[in-house]
């Protein structure tokens, strides 16, 4: 039940054990994501995330609460790196825990669109042409939407 | 990131309300840069850690933010 904020790589087996042990339920879903070594059209050899921290533990804080209330999960996490992360690092990691597999899956499928647009985070990119800031892409919008026509229907 | 304090009383006369609206024009006469990095169309502005709109009333003590779209995860 909730969110760090580092520039240290992210320790997956212990977030997992920590989140399975703070409530065993029935169900665990985590998602974990890395730098590509890659973007759209070109190679990527290092990433450098800037943030606005109090906005966005804020905003990760009541993401985490409304996944829970939302999907009835017993135990969530929310895991965000910034600085300069090398390619294959981690950058994200989040876990639900719920008494299906629907919801816990759910959860962190909310999670991760919403966090996409909704927390301060910026992402520039260095490759073979130098730095560049990373455009937000339409299709993070669309997913993000995507809940929200749920929640009123 | 920068950042800076900004007295309300030197945007809104007789104590007007000041919205964000109000605050970018303001900034935005400080010259060219800042009209253009304020004038972007996709431009996110953040009351208090909260993204509102740019007719969102800002009173002393708030803290009002302006970034270009997020892109985490």
């Amino acid at each position: 039940m909730s969110v760090s904020l580092q520039s240290e790589a992210i320790d997956v087996a212990a977030e997992y054990a920590q989140l399975v042990g703070d409530s065993p339920g029935a169900a665990v879903a985590t998602f974990t994501g890395y730098v590509r070594d890659h973007s759209d059209a070109h190679a990527v050899t290092e990433l450098e995330l800037e943030h606005y921290p109090e906005m966005a533990r804020n905003v990760l804080e009541e993401l985490g609460q409304s996944a829970a209330e939302r999907f009835g999960l017993s135990s969530w996490r929310i895991v965000h790196r910034f600085g300069r992360l090398a390619v294959s690092e981690t950058i994200v990691w989040v876990g639900a825990v719920a008494d299906h597999r629907g919801e816990a899956i759910s959860a962190c499928e909310l999670m991760m669109d919403t966090l996409k647009t909704d927390a301060p985070f910026w992402k520039r990119e260095q490759g073979p042409k130098g730095e560049q800031w990373v455009a937000s892409r339409d299709s993070d919008t669309e997913r993000r939407a995507r809940w929200q026509s749920r929640e009123t229907q | 990131m920068s950042e800076f304090q900004l007295d309300l009383s030197d945007i809104s006369e007789a104590s007007a309300p000041v919205d964000v609206a109000a605050i970018k024009k303001r900034l935005s006469q400080r010259g060219a840069e800042w009209k253009e990095a304020l004038n972007q169309p996709n431009l996110v502005h953040a009351l208090n850690h909260k993204v509102v709109f740019t007719d969102a009333v800002v009173s002393e003590g708030d803290e009002l933010a302006f970034f270009p779209p997020m892109t985490g995860g």
